[in-house]
């Protein structure tokens, strides 16, 4: 469903045609800004709540001259307010934030006026990074799939990809309650081994994390065709603690025979339509670069076991992600808001036009540091202890729900 | 800035040869660390354990408290060579201002000195010389108090001054010490052991003070194996993890992260609620909200001369004036990520006009007053944010804290008028362990029964010499009447 408004109409054309153009570059900084400040100013008229926002933080938007400028939206605001362009009645999906840390009565909602836009966006982004030399593949995700977990954005982008780059081989092999269905995953990895394409598996880290515990248990171990890959996602949440990056790509390695190399980090949420990853894989915008030395000294693996191979090491920490050409990316100092330079450790803000339908400047809760063509983002560093002895608001949480 | 070593060793223990260098992505400094293995652990054990009978056990407690003392007023001491070392080093490794590491540093030290720890040991023990050999007590008996020979104390780091406070204490009852503190709280214990070490090197062989990171560490559980006796501080996370390593023969005492609140009745929203404003916001500022005796929500009355949102709003000038006197120390980006998410929801709730009202420092500081017409109740992300609950009347609301009731500690109250006893006993009845003026409230007494037991008696252990028997008779008990 579309909306009946003429600009909202018009601006979702602009948008469409520069995601089917699918290349880098051809939203110069000029043209992103001028379209970024049109969609901020579409949203600060047609969405009431976001236009007080603004208005509170002293903004007045027609005087805004840089997408810089505009008051970046905190992720928590999703969770007061029903934010969308037209009445939230009209949404033709509600994704949800998985609320594990805020209980289930907190849960932030996106609405979403029209899904083609995120179709559109997701589908050359995906393809991009993760079949960057074009074709199809089976794409088996561990996942629950859309109908189980309608709120669920991440599978809605995965049924998409199942649809895209699957043309509907592969599945959705985690059940309902967040079970991996071991004997159907296992039939199709099977089938699959014997083939000789390469496939796409995708999945949480937390889900990933259950998978290779099984498998070491009990042996199950696939060689799966050379050119096949891995989506991994979420893992940057702390929920994992268990198992540090290196050794869970280690695992997965062994689990599947894929080389690390062939291992993708994706970071989305809930509240963006695009999504940012990592180029890792050869021909993907960006991969190139992660040969130069955009490397940082410094760089210590509290976390990793002694085996780690300090190449696997470097090699990790030199990843970035990086966003499609309609989005920008900012680190912001954690107090003042302002820009940091790169390198400093600061809060992610995303700037993503394909958000037309309700908020594109949206702040983050997670850190990260600027690198030239995107940012890397910033894990919690190993022995970082809480500095409240009065709980944080997570242990409080859990402790009564 | 030097970097501060993050270890201090019983006189005569082998020196440790190796230093690491801890890079330190957020805003804390560098420290130096000792290159500890699972087996200097266990050799450190040994060493405290030996020299305890001579360094403690053989000496009187008040010996022990006149040391303590002479360590304290240096501390204390302005130009003193040893508080200048805990004040250079305080405030960057605490992450707090300079004004607010000398608060903190005055407060804590001041309860280490001799007449407050005498309090101390008389409102722990009926005769405080039981700690020196038996006494006769109540019961036809006597009495002899001793702490475990070697105890293990791990800090939260939230506090400064927290994990010393606990090595004193374990000191007083004659435990030999070591301690692993907090990140946020390396300085001073390190500081106050050398303090030890140059007034009284036979009482520090029974002291070792050394910091690695982490709580769920080979180390760690190399100590839980050592120690008699465990005392943790920290979240309900690492308690759970202490007590899953600990040996069956081991004793804990755990002290689980806690917050407290407020509660304003309208006796105190007259002529004098600017005044409790601010007294308010000070119990808010003081350690940047991070102790366990911080308050995360005020609980205002409705229907006084000044009104719920009126008095948030005296509250933020408040805070905002504290900035001068106590500067808030510098976030990390974490923490800051939390602030801004905090704010901004409460922006969206203001902007949809659902009667919030929200104060904040803005980009010069993160302080941040919300008021806030109903519940759910919830905890602050700390760093001075404090909700401000408007509430028809305070007794009706005591219902709704009950959801708090496991991390529940302290509640300072102000204007109560008649009500205070009423209310008090309501509160002890679901938990709270102290209530307390909002002037009090940043620091309870030593002899506080800290999370409602006894701060020495949780950590003694007691012989009863019956030396009379114990028949009713010699008891002093009528015999039983069987008519």
């Amino acid at each position: 469903m579309t909306s009946p408004d003429p600009l909202f109409r018009e601006l979702r054309e602009t948008l469409v045609d520069h995601f089917r153009r699918d290349g880098a570059g051809l939203l110069d900084d000029h043209a992103f800004n001028d379209l970024a400040l049109r969609i901020f100013r579409f949203q600060c008229r047609s969405l009431g709540p976001y236009g007080a926002f603004v208005r509170r933080r002293g903004v007045e938007p027609d005087r805004v001259a840089r997408w810089e400028e505009v008051p970046f939206l905190p992720t928590a605001a999703f969770k007061v307010a029903s934010l969308m362009v037209e009445s939230p009645e009209g949404a033709e999906r509600i994704f949800r934030t998985s609320g594990t840390t805020s209980g289930p009565e907190r849960r932030g909602a996106h609405h979403v006026l029209d899904l083609s836009l995120y179709r559109e966006a997701l589908r050359p982004t995906f393809r991009a990074h993760l079949v960057p030399e074009g074709g199809y593949l089976p794409v088996l995700s561990l996942l629950p799939s859309p109908s189980h977990a309608p709120d669920s954005s991440l599978s809605f982008m995965m049924e998409e990809i199942l649809e895209e780059v699957g043309r509907g081989e592969g599945g959705f092999f985690v059940d309902p309650i967040g079970g991996v269905l071991t004997g159907a995953f296992r039939e199709t990895l099977n089938r699959i081994s014997r083939g000789g394409s390469p496939v796409l598996v995708a999945g949480t880290a937390f889900a990933f994390v259950h998978w290779v515990e099984a498998a070491r248990a009990v042996g199950w171990r696939y060689e799966l065709p050379a050119g096949s890959r891995i989506m991994e996602t979420g893992g940057y949440k702390g929920r994992s603690r268990a198992l540090s990056r290196g050794d869970l790509y280690r695992e997965l390695t062994w689990a599947f025979g894929v080389p690390r190399e062939r291992i993708v980090n994706e970071y989305g949420m809930t509240e963006l339509l695009s999504q940012f990853y990592e180029p890792v894989l050869p021909g993907s915008p960006g991969a190139s670069r992660m040969e130069d030395s955009d490397r940082e000294g410094g760089v210590h693996g509290g976390g990793e076991s002694s085996m780690t191979d300090p190449s696997e090491t470097t090699e990790l920490a030199a990843r970035y992600h990086r966003g499609p050409p309609w989005t920008r990316s900012l680190v912001l100092d954690p107090l003042t808001l302002s820009p940091l330079p790169p390198g400093e450790v600061g809060v992610l803000a995303h700037f993503d036009l394909a958000n037309l339908g309700s908020v594109s400047a949206v702040l983050t809760e997670d850190l990260g540091r600027k690198v030239s063509g995107g940012f890397r983002l910033h894990g919690r560093s190993p022995g970082a202890e809480p500095r409240g002895c009065s709980l944080s608001m997570e242990d409080f949480l859990r402790g009564v729900t | 800035m030097s970097a501060f070593r993050a270890w201090h060793l019983p006189p005569g223990f082998p020196a440790i040869p190796e230093e690491v260098l801890l890079p330190w992505d957020g805003i804390l400094p560098p420290l130096l660390l000792p290159d500890l293995s699972a087996d200097g652990v266990r050799d450190l054990f040994s060493s405290l354990r030996e020299a305890r009978e001579e360094a403690l056990v053989q000496r009187p407690v008040g010996e022990v408290v006149e040391v303590v003392d002479r360590v304290a007023r240096r501390l204390l001491e302005p130009g003193d060579s040893l508080r200048e070392e805990a004040l250079a080093h305080l405030a960057p490794q605490a992450g707090y201002s300079v004004p607010m590491a000398e608060t903190v540093l005055g407060g804590m030290a001041r309860d280490w000195t001799r007449d407050r720890l005498g309090r101390l040991l008389a409102s722990e023990l009926p005769d405080p010389g039981m700690l020196d050999g038996f006494r006769p007590a109540a019961g036809n008996r006597r009495l002899r108090a001793l702490g475990h020979p070697v105890t293990f104390h791990l800090g939260a780091g939230s506090v400064p001054g927290v994990a010393t406070t606990s090595l004193i204490r374990a000191l007083l009852v004659k435990s030999a010490v070591m301690l692993k503190p907090g990140r946020g709280d390396v300085v001073l214990p390190v500081v106050f052991t050398r303090g030890l070490a140059q007034e009284d090197r036979a009482l520090a062989r029974a002291v070792a003070v050394a910091y690695w990171p982490g709580a769920d560490s080979s180390l760690t559980r190399e100590a839980l194996h050592g120690a008699d006796l465990t005392v943790v501080y920290g979240g309900d996370e690492t308690v759970r993890w202490v007590r899953d390593h600990l040996p069956a023969t081991a004793s804990l005492v755990a002290y689980r992260h806690r917050l407290g609140l407020g509660f304003i009745g309208r006796e105190a929203l007259g002529a004098s609620a600017a005044e409790v404003a601010l007294e308010a916001a000070r119990a808010v500022a003081l350690f940047d909200q991070r102790g366990c005796v911080s308050p995360h929500v005020f609980l205002v009355e409705e229907g006084g001369a000044v009104e719920p949102g009126e008095w948030g709003r005296l509250l933020a000038g408040a805070l905002a004036r504290l900035e001068e006197e106590l500067p808030s120390g510098a976030l990390s980006p974490g923490e800051g990520a939390a602030l801004q998410q905090l704010r901004g929801e409460a922006e969206m709730r203001a902007a949809l006009d659902e009667g919030t009202l929200l104060h904040h420092g803005g980009a010069a500081a993160p302080w941040t007053v919300l008021v806030e017409r109903e519940g759910p109740p919830r905890p602050s992300c700390l760093n001075r944010v404090i909700r401000v609950m408007a509430v028809a009347d305070l007794e009706g609301s005591l219902t709704w804290i009950e959801s708090w009731r496991d991390h529940l500690q302290t509640v300072g109250v102000a204007g109560l008028g008649d009500r205070g006893g009423v209310i008090a006993e309501r509160l002890a009845r679901l938990g709270v362990t102290r209530v307390a003026p909002l002037s009090g409230l940043p620091w309870p007494p030593p002899w506080w029964h800290h999370d409602g037991a006894g701060p020495l008696r949780a950590l003694l252990r007691w012989t009863d010499w019956e030396e009379g028997g114990t028949t009713p008779e010699a008891d002093g008990v009528p015999p039983p009447d069987h008519r």
